[in-house]
């Protein structure tokens, strides 16, 4: 069939990824890893996996299974590899945790760790086998595809890289090379996952999402093209660099100044062009997902001052678990959070109003949400993430699992709103069910047929 | 009718990293009637079958080695526009002349989901056999399963500004092409 249809596992993804959120924040505001616990320590290591991986991760491939092929324009490789990636991923993910918990000493088998650190591998190489032969089917691809085929390159050495640590914390190997790198490589794994996985993808999708929501033109230009490039050269200073370096018997530190540089340059060139987005667009009343998007990038901003001012005062390795805070936080989950209020409802539209559209009368995309209800909550989110990351970085561990729970109690009630959005609980009734419409299923999308 | 092709190679400009949409599009623009393009180029350039398509010529290509590939398009009504050709920019085989548009509309300055509300609407109200015309800003990915589920034919594909996007539609297109 032509064109693009609805992507089934889409809405099993992100119901999965809210709950690893939701879990993430709990323990965080429970007292389990940091900031009650060493940052170094096992318990920290499974809360940032249950949030890089279970949140940012399983919202990323949900989201890019459906929009990659929007972006390029051609329908995705194989509808029926989603569902084994996803039961590869969290079955990767709940063993990693296991394994995470045995190294802070609760019992259980070694081998959980690199079991774990393979099924991992493994969905994400079924992911990225997916997206990439998407692409690769397409003869030109634009700009935004190109930041997420990059991003996809950094996945797959972030999973590489936790894969080899995964076999010397799990005692499978203890070779020269594998010590080296899980002793010095862990800057590398932090930088690819975050850095080049998660944000240069966002910042591909970015690009487009912003555009066509707005009705702001697509940027194609000069500044863009450098941001990819510059953004490209710098994960590649890093990850391959930085691996080099490593093994020929140096330390990465070289790498990953030279790559922060490169780094920062493309975030000011990707802040630039997105502010000019944001001037050009057609709609001067954006929606609340727009609104929270641009939340979500001032924290992106944030966070490159935060890591500037701390680099210059010597103080990034105290404060660094405050910076990765705010990236996690303020950026990624603030704009994942802002997107999927959108997407949410427009896949729940698409799914049932799009059959019988110009048949009988249907709701808008946005009779589907209650921008008034949710704003407070997001609002309550971002301010939450704020209060936390100032607590952490006046070393006030108390109050930032306070300010945690407030972060969590805003989550939840975003969720009720996506809850409500797919249950079309906020759609006049009169207009809810017309003829031929059924309410969809919460948690997976009903795929038209031709 | 013996169709002579102008060649076209666009592999140096995919190799330098550019797009070469324009240039190919610009050597369409400039080809006097009944002369073919020979496009040369680094992969298989399957969207331009249907922007082409869309203004009538077919294809034909093959892999000449080195990854490389040489497509010839022929122009409407040329001896190797065989009636049986398929026209991969329709939804199907449907090479015939379509009537003049019975309705246009202009959806370029609507938001999404509103170009896909306001085609749907117009194509329900429309007789078997009619033509909408619609420019927008973007391939309608989301769209054309559900003119495919509906049963109407649609040709498309960029306008030269590379930045419209003009769809035409025929209802029941689909339908009529299949009997």
């Amino acid at each position: 069939m032509p064109g693009v249809t609805l992507s089934r596992w889409t809405m099993s993804y992100f119901a999965l990824a809210l709950l690893c959120l939701m879990g993430a924040l709990a323990l965080m505001a429970g007292g389990f890893g940091y900031p009650a616990a060493e940052i170094a320590a096992p318990q920290t290591l499974l809360l940032v996996h249950l949030i890089a991986l279970g949140w940012l991760s399983l919202l990323l491939c949900g989201a890019l299974f459906q929009f990659v092929p929007v972006l390029i324009a051609r329908p995705l490789h194989s509808d029926s590899l989603p569902l084994p990636t996803l039961v590869c991923l969290t079955s990767g993910l709940l063993l990693l945790l296991c394994g995470f918990l045995h190294l802070a000493g609760w019992p259980g088998p070694r081998g959980v760790l690199p079991l774990g650190g393979a099924l991992l591998v493994l969905g994400f190489a079924l992911a990225i086998h997916n997206l990439a032969r998407t692409m690769w089917a397409a003869p030109a691809i634009g700009l935004p595809a190109r930041f997420v085929a990059v991003g996809l390159a950094c996945l797959g050495a972030t999973a590489l890289l936790g894969f080899v640590f995964t076999l010397f914390f799990g005692g499978v190997s203890s070779a020269p090379l594998v010590a080296a790198l899980t002793v010095e490589g862990l800057p590398l794994h932090a930088v690819a996952g975050i850095g080049g996985w998660l944000t240069f993808t966002a910042m591909g999708v970015s690009y487009r999402l912003l555009a066509m929501f707005m009705l702001a033109p697509e940027l194609e230009g000069r500044s863009t093209k450098a941001a990819l490039w510059l953004g490209a050269a710098a994960l590649t200073t890093v990850i391959v660099g930085g691996v080099a370096a490593i093994a020929l018997g140096y330390g990465p530190d070289w790498a990953l100044v030279a790559g922060s540089l490169l780094g920062l340059a493309a975030l000011g060139l990707y802040g630039r062009d997105i502010a000019r987005l944001y001037r050009a667009r057609k709609r001067r009343v954006i929606e609340l997902n727009s609104r929270m998007a641009g939340v979500a990038l001032a924290h992106l901003a944030a966070t490159a001052a935060l890591a500037v001012v701390l680099i210059a005062t010597g103080t990034l390795g105290r404060h660094v678990g405050a910076l990765v805070f705010l990236a996690a936080f303020g950026w990624l989950t603030g704009l994942g959070l802002a997107k999927l209020y959108k997407i949410v409802a427009f896949l729940t539209w698409l799914e049932c109003y799009g059959p019988v559209l110009g048949k009988v009368e249907t709701p808008r995309v946005q009779d589907l949400v209650a921008e008034p209800k949710a704003a407070p909550w997001f609002w309550l989110y971002f301010a939450a993430t704020d209060f936390v990351v100032l607590m952490l970085l006046a070393e006030a561990p108390g109050l930032a699992r306070i300010g945690a729970a407030a972060m969590l109690l805003a989550v939840g009630a975003v969720v009720h709103q996506l809850w409500r959005i797919r249950r079309l609980a906020d759609v006049r009734q009169a207009a809810r069910l017309p003829q031929g419409v059924s309410r969809p299923h919460v948690l997976i999308l009903t795929v038209p047929q031709a | 009718m013996t169709t002579t092709f102008v060649d076209v190679d666009v592999r140096p400009t995919l190799r330098a990293g550019g797009e070469p949409f324009g240039e190919i599009m610009a050597a369409v623009n400039t080809l006097p009637p009944g002369q073919g393009l020979r496009l040369l180029a680094t992969f298989k350039p399957v969207p331009l079958f249907s922007v082409l398509g869309s203004k009538g010529y077919t294809h034909e290509e093959r892999e000449i080695g080195g990854g490389d590939w040489e497509v010839l398009f022929a122009p409407p009504g040329s001896a190797s526009n065989a009636p049986d050709a398929p026209a991969p920019a329709a939804s199907v085989a449907d090479t015939g002349e379509w009537p003049e548009p019975a309705r246009e509309m202009d959806n370029r300055d609507l938001d999404p989901p509103e170009p896909m509300v306001r085609i749907l609407a117009a194509t329900e109200q429309m007789q078997q056999g009619e033509v909408l015309s619609a420019l927008l800003c973007r391939e309608p990915m989301f769209l054309l399963p559900e003119l495919a589920k509906r049963g109407h034919g649609w040709r498309g594909g960029f306008e030269e500004d590379g930045t419209t996007y003009r769809i035409r539609i025929r209802i029941g297109g689909a339908t009529e092409a299949a009997q």
